[in-house]
């Protein structure tokens, strides 16, 4: 009874199951938590615990650990092994499981069983849930969930996750399953000669007692199990991380000769184990499931598919949806944006009215609101976006356009699996490299992680506005229905995924050859998207947004205005506001005098920022960017930058909003850009530098969360650096050609 | 195309649109069809061909799988005539 006395730490309980069987739904209605859910397979690619809310006599809590989906335990990719890892307590941040919920996708039982043939095996307490009851009628099927408990001999739970049906049952079937598990002797799991193993051939079964007991001696005991998967996987597999290096030169010759004794016993390896374990599938169903004969007929999800698939239907359907989504977002979002940016503003002028001019004023003025403002402006796109990416998700339609995309990327060396990681790259880079995981081919794995940060991530879409709202003519085209900016911010979301194209193939070619991989896909079923799982999606990436924005954009607004306050004095200009604004708080002020209190406010400002750290700097950096058309001012900007591409948009504002050049009905980031100018008075920015600055971003690898992403995946700096230098490259090379060939078209 | 109204045992991308087939045998290298079995494309399972290609679109066992195996493995398939 030695379990008794660990009654005062909380429980583990592992929820695993094939992919999109609604685990995540599940985790997030047993334990209020906030996992991402969506309709396709591979949306969950790391472990994510949460305590769940119950009162257990025997634990003094329960923590839930959500797992990446997995159709079984010999894993094969990234996210596959992480659920291996946790499942066998080989997670150094997650203790091991004192019992598991097993989720089986009720319309699919024969197949979603043999994953739990296999986590039987492990010898831990388990509950079945059956999910997506709600479909079973729809299919026309009928399930007995008692005959299914009985003949498996495990406690069965009918629940619909996403309806929040059947949730309370797990939870005290769970309460039941832990405590037993601490009570009696058997910690209620199964008989050895219940599991599917006992009808693995006898010759195998007898290597396994043999193995066991060397590795015992070898001071390396291992479960049965582990012993089991060491013996059918192959030797890339993910159970060989567990031996020791010591030991693994022989732990290899070992497994190589029992595999040649088996062989020559009619044992074949890895096949008998799938025909074992079918089998053991074949006598648990037996009267359990009843599918009625229907006449087959074409169903409504076929016909969507006969046209979302089609081979270039489906394509010009896939360009129209994304065209569609740039078009409503630039519609939907002007109101709102103009709205905060009317906030921030208003915020400013009341700051200004209390204070008198000063260091402190400027910082709060110039620094933080100008610099948070400006990016904050954007929030309604990010917003508008995402409403987008999660309705796109949970719809089923994503496995669909990841099928019509394995053509065109199977040209590339690459597969269908790659399309999934880089679609979710349009959001953020950082979920899209995580979600690499899923594709078992490594070489597949690391040119799609590579190119992952090309795609033009919403953190663009403050760079992207800010210029097109400022430079592009706001006009429609095509009998009013298409507007420009709308076109150009399509185009500017596209640069990235083009030049991607033949980066890959130069990647796939001389850095990662190999065979061309092969691609297996499910595809989830079509469903109205869930509001619960849209608004959860958008609210989360709203306010990461607002913590962004609150966090490292606030210190680099900071950081940037001290660079563009000091070392000057500002006691002129300090006067100089003063005297202004108290000639525009008088009713009959002089308007020519206002004026020349204006001018030269901007004179010193200008003077001042030149004199300062930032315009030092801006002088050394400017020849290097002089050939992209900016000044060196535009250039401090970007590089204060690397830390993420939106806080451009920051730095800029904080730049300008410092460095004069405005008039008193000067209204935002976009009109202190138009009305900059050269020393000799020429504007800075016209459309060819905008565009230049755009395509800069497009390219450029100004993230370093992506990079410590990067790192943290491969495992090495040598991934993070290359991104950085070729990126870098290709931005700058990039932006030269673009404002160029925009120099020569504007004024030829 | 008349390959697939023989009675005899064809791979599975000569399957014609909307009609079905039993898998009969599964060949190739047996890692890969350690993972197709595993994702229960089985012998006895039954398979219809929704989009035929190189990469094609399958219901197996009532199930959508996308499927690209190139030359990896092979899924023999006994037409059923309708
Ligand atoms: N009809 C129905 N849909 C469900 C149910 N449970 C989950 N879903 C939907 O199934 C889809 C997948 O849900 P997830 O919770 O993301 O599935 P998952 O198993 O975590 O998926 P991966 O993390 O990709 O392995 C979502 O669109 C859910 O809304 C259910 O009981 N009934
Ligand atoms: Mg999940």
């Amino acid at each position: 009874m030695a379990n008794r006395a660990s009654s005062d730490r909380p429980a583990t309980v592992a929820l695993i199951g094939n992919p999109n069987t609604g685990k995540s739904s599940l985790f997030n209605a047993l334990c209020g938590g906030q996992a991402r859910v969506g309709n396709y397979p591979g949306v969950t690619v790391e472990h994510k615990t949460a305590r769940m809310p119950l009162a257990c006599s025997t634990f003094k809590s329960i923590e839930l650990v959500d797992l990446p989906g997995t159709y079984s335990l010999s894993a094969r990719s990234a996210d596959e092994a992480v659920s291996v890892e946790v499942l066998c307590g080989e997670m150094p941040s997650v203790a091991k499981p004192d019992a598991v919920i097993v989720i089986l996708d009720a319309t699919n039982l024969e197949r979603n069983l043999y994953l739990l043939s296999q986590v039987l095996e492990l010898q831990l307490p388990t509950l079945v849930a059956l999910n997506m009851w709600d479909r079973l009628g729809k299919e026309g099927m009928k399930l007995d969930a008692q005959k299914l408990s009985e003949s498996l001999g495990v406690r069965v739970v009918c629940t619909s996750a996403s309806k929040r049906f059947g949730i309370a049952e797990v939870q005290s079937a769970l309460l039941e399953i832990l405590e037993k598990a601490n009570s009696t002797d058997s910690r209620g799991v199964l008989e050895r000669s219940a599991l599917a193993s006992a009808s693995f051939p006898k010759a195998f079964l007898e290597s396994v007692d043999e193995l066991e007991d060397w590795f015992g001696a070898q001071g390396c005991p291992l479960e049965r199990f582990q012993i089991e998967r060491l013996l059918i996987d192959d030797s890339q597999a993910h159970s060989y991380r567990v031996i020791p290096k010591r030991i693994s030169s022989e732990v290899a010759q070992r497994i190589a000769t029992t595999r040649e004794h088996l062989a020559t016993q009619g044992v074949s390896i890895p096949l008998f184990e799938t025909r074992a374990r079918y089998g053991w599938i074949k006598q648990r169903v037996v009267g359990v499931v009843e599918r009625q004969v229907r006449e087959r007929r074409v169903s409504t999800s076929d016909r969507i598919d006969r046209w979302l698939t089609h081979r270039w239907m489906g394509l010009l359907f896939f360009i129209a949806l994304m065209f569609l989504i740039f078009q409503s977002i630039t519609a939907f979002a002007s109101w709102p944006m103009d709205g905060i940016s009317f906030g921030t503003q208003w915020v400013g002028q009341r700051v200004e009215g209390m204070m008198a001019p000063g260091p402190l004023r400027s910082l709060l003025v110039d620094g933080i609101i100008a610099g948070v403002g400006a990016v904050l402006v954007f929030l309604p796109q990010i917003a508008i976006l995402f409403f987008f990416i999660a309705v796109l998700e949970d719809c089923g339609y994503m496995s669909r356009a990841a099928f019509m995309m394995d053509k065109f990327m199977s040209a590339l060396g690459m597969s269908g699996k790659s399309f999934l990681p880089l679609m979710s790259s349009f959001a953020c880079a950082i979920p899209g490299i995580m979600a690499t995981r899923t594709i078992e081919n490594r070489r597949d794995r690391m040119v799609t992680l590579l190119i992952a940060p090309l795609m033009s991530c919403s953190a663009r879409w403050p760079v992207y506005v800010l210029m097109v709202s400022a430079f592009v003519p706001k006009q429609a085209v095509l009998g009013g229905w298409v507007s420009v900016q709308g076109a150009v911010l399509f185009a500017m979301m596209c640069i990235g995924a083009l030049v991607a194209i033949p980066v890959a193939w130069l990647l796939k070619r001389f850095v990662f050859p190999g065979a061309p991989s092969t691609f297996i896909m499910e595809l989830s079923s079509y469903k109205w998207p869930s509001f619960r799982v849209v608004a959860m999606r958008v609210w989360e990436r709203v306010l990461s947004f607002i913590a962004r924005a609150g966090s490292l954009i606030f210190v680099t607004s900071v950081l940037v205005w001290a660079a563009a306050y000091f070392p000057g004095d500002h006691s002129l200009l300090d006067q100089a506001t003063a005297r202004l604004e108290a000639e525009q708080a008088d009713p009959n002020a002089d308007e020519a005098k206002t004026q020349a209190w204006t001018s030269q406010i901007n004179q010193l400002k200008s003077d001042l920022i030149s004199k300062s750290y930032l315009g030092m700097a801006g002088q050394w950096i400017e020849p290097i960017v002089r050939p992209l058309g900016w000044d060196g001012k535009i250039g401090v900007a970007v590089l204060a930058s690397f830390p993420a591409r939106e806080v451009i948009v920051a730095t800029l504002g904080t730049i300008y909003s410092l460095g004069g050049g405005q008039d008193e009905t000067s209204q935002g980031l976009a009109e202190n850009l138009r009305s900059a100018t050269w020393p000799d008075g020429r504007p800075v920015y016209n459309l060819a530098t905008a565009c230049s600055i755009m395509v800069f971003f497009a390219l450029c690898a100004q993230c370093v969360s992506t990079l410590v992403t990067i790192r943290r995946e491969t495992n090495s700096w040598r991934w993070p650096i290359f991104s950085f230098v070729y990126m870098t490259t290709l931005a700058y090379l990039g932006a030269w050609i673009v404002y160029n060939l925009m120099r020569f078209w504007l004024d030829p | 195309m008349a390959l697939y109204q023989s009675p005899q045992a064809v791979p599975v991308e000569f399957l014609a649109p909307e009609t079905e087939g039993v898998v009969v045998d599964l060949c190739g290298e047996e890692k890969n069809l350690h993972r197709l079995e595993e994702l229960g494309i089985r012998c006895g399972c039954k398979i219809r061909m929704l989009c035929p290609g190189e990469t094609c679109l399958l219901a197996i066992e009532g199930k959508k799988m996308c499927l690209r195996l190139g030359s990896t493995a092979e899924i023999l398939v006994q037409p059923l005539t309708p």
